[in-house]
């Protein structure tokens, strides 16, 4: 009895932060991708198409079926997560890191520099994003990078915009004026003093922000505009998996649930972290 | 030889006339008080010389000399490298005033760090021995923790120290004690004041209390209104102030020598705001030795001890 109580704490944590422990677990499988994924996820046996999950054929097991080219789904689900949780990570930092510094300089600098750069935010977050992004991939041709350029592109206001307010709030607390005082030059004071002191909130949009840009490269390889065939994306896989919902369910299914479970564990632990932090968004 | 001089310093928020025509000099190693009740326009002096107005409020008028430079005309890079190595000065909220997320030994090593003077090791031993030296307890333990874990008067000690690592030549203290325990306002005003004196720092005191300007200051500097009303040195003017507002200030001390009966005394009315300073001199609405002359602007007359009044208290009783 005596050891019960501590056990179910620490069980209950471990429930609370499920949506993190799937994340790694996914992040895990994306990395570790060519130990782990059971075929090679180009193969295409044009014998074994569209077969239910569980199918053997040749030796090998599709767990999760096979696509209209005869390829693994498993094993296309596990190297598409390389593709999905990249392009968030990478344009999550970009637009984080634009979006922050010119947040911060509109509010500590203040005048014509904090005018004209939350004009521009404005005007940007004026524009729908997808819409922004469908016309830049057209205009710039699909891809990895480009995809990323264009997310960091149309999402970078966000965080502007939460910066920029919560530097207005820290800039005029005591500290910062004792820090200017001290002789600290302006880029010193927003690193050391001002950008810790706000780190929290940005956490909190750069986390619900990573679940929408899971969802958007899903949208733009959807309307292939995003990473091209045949390197396996969760968003293509729904969009061939269309065609096949009556005759073959699986291959739009498991892709769409591996979306569904990561946009929302990045989600939970946006809302967790409001929780903690207080104020975000 | 004065080592900073202020001139009919104005300082202006939009049309707003918040500061008008403050002048105050001091001389190096010397105490100068500027006296005054909230919203006379000490502060806005303070940060003035410093070029630290918030945003919004403008040096309209005037200069700061200070070591033969005018402080307002002189761009911001060079103004920094001024301040903290220089000038320093310490801010009313002592537990607001620090960082809460970096440590306090790094905090006192700022202006060490920021003007190069020290490598980051050595600028960590000079905080602990300046921390040891404002009378903080176990220093190296302390310098590590963050404000949240000292208390108000420790969090004092911390900006005293780290405002003067440096040995400034000019310290401006702006109300240091105010938001401190009473029981040991003297106490930080007192270790201020002597490691100032060590380290031949001026210090510019910005107060409210008129027993730690007695005490501490060579100097006194009365402001009202955004003006300047009365300067002197601290006994003459002490003993026999001349301007009426100086004279009811003092009356406002209750004295333990000369028992009260009654009620306190208290100046009549209330600080007016900037926008509804009368003309001429500014506590003539409050003032009971007032005349007509007094809607012209008295000037500050020269001498050792000046005074900006028509009807100044000739003979103190």
């Amino acid at each position: 009895m005596e050891t019960a109580a501590p056990r179910s704490i620490r069980l209950s944590a471990l429930l609370t932060w499920w949506p993190a422990w799937l994340l790694l677990a996914l992040t895990a499988a994306a990395i570790l991708a060519p130990w782990i994924a059971p075929l090679d996820p180009d193969r295409q046996n044009l014998l074994a198409r569209l077969k239910a999950p569980g199918f053997e054929a040749r030796g090998a097991t599709y767990w999760l079926g096979s696509d209209e080219l005869g390829r693994d789904i498993l094993s296309r689900l596990i190297y598409g997560a390389r593709v999905s949780l990249s392009v968030a990570v990478l344009s999550v930092l970009l637009s984080g890191l634009v979006g922050v510094a010119v947040g911060m300089a509109a509010g500590y600098l203040r005048g014509w520099t904090e005018t004209i750069l939350m004009r521009l935010v404005d005007i940007f977050l004026s524009i729908p994003a997808i819409l922004l992004a469908i016309i830049t991939v057209a205009v710039l041709g699909p891809g990895f990078v480009n995809v990323i350029l264009v997310l960091a592109l149309t999402r970078w206001p966000r965080y502007a915009r939460v910066a920029y307010g919560q530097t207005l709030a820290i800039a005029d607390r005591p500290f910062v004026t004792l820090a200017r005082a001290m002789g600290a030059s302006p880029l010193r004071v927003l690193a050391l003093h001002i950008l810790p002191n706000i780190i929290g909130p940005l956490l909190v949009v750069a986390t619900l922000e990573f679940g929408l840009m899971v969802l958007f490269e899903a949208g733009l390889s959807f309307l292939g505009l995003g990473v091209q065939p045949p390197t396996a994306s969760w968003g293509s896989m729904l969009s061939t998996g269309r065609n096949y919902v009556g005759s073959a369910w699986w291959i739009a299914t498991f892709p769409g649930i591996a979306l569904f479970l990561l946009v929302l564990s990045a989600n939970l632990i946006g809302d967790r972290l409001v929780d903690r932090i207080g104020k975000g968004r | 030889m004065t080592l900073l001089s202020v001139q009919d310093l104005a300082v202006q928020a939009g049309a707003l006339s918040l500061v008008d025509g403050v002048s105050l000099d001091v001389a190096p190693g010397e105490v100068v008080a500027l006296v005054g009740e909230s919203g006379s326009g000490k502060s806005l002096t303070a940060l003035s010389i410093m070029g630290l107005l918030a945003e919004g409020l403008t040096v309209t008028g005037g200069r700061v000399d200070y070591d033969g430079t005018d402080l307002t005309a002189l761009p911001e890079d060079r103004l920094r490298a001024l301040r903290g190595a220089d000038l320093a000065m310490i801010f009313q909220e002592p537990v607001s005033s620090l960082n809460p997320l970096v440590p306090v030994g790094r905090q006192v090593a700022e202006s060490l760090v920021v003007h190069d003077r020290a490598s980051e090791a050595e600028a960590a031993e000079a905080a602990i021995e300046m921390l040891r030296r404002v009378g903080i307890p176990e220093p190296a333990r302390r310098a590590t923790q963050l404000p949240t874990e000292l208390s108000g008067g420790m969090c004092q000690r911390v900006m005293i120290a780290a405002a003067l690592i440096s040995r400034p030549r000019l310290l401006i203290a702006d109300e240091p004690t105010t938001a401190l325990d009473v029981t040991i306002q003297a106490q930080i005003l007192t270790l201020m004041a002597d490691l100032a004196a060590d380290a031949g720092t001026a210090v510019l005191l910005i107060t409210h209390d008129m027993g730690v300007v007695a005490e501490l200051a060579g100097r006194v500097c009365v402001m009202y209104g955004g003006r300047v009303v009365e300067q002197g040195p601290v006994d003459p003017l002490f003993a026999a102030p001349r301007h009426p507002y100086t004279r009811m200030l003092l009356r406002t001390i209750p004295r333990l020598d000369e028992p009260t009966k009654g009620e306190l005394f208290a100046i009549r009315g209330n600080v007016p705001s900037p926008k509804n300073w009368p003309e001429g001199c500014r506590f003539r609405t409050r003032c009971d030795r007032a005349s007509d002359a007094c809607t012209a602007r008295p000037a500050l007359i020269k001498g050792d001890h000046r005074v900006a009044c028509f009807h100044p208290v000739e003979d103190p009783e």
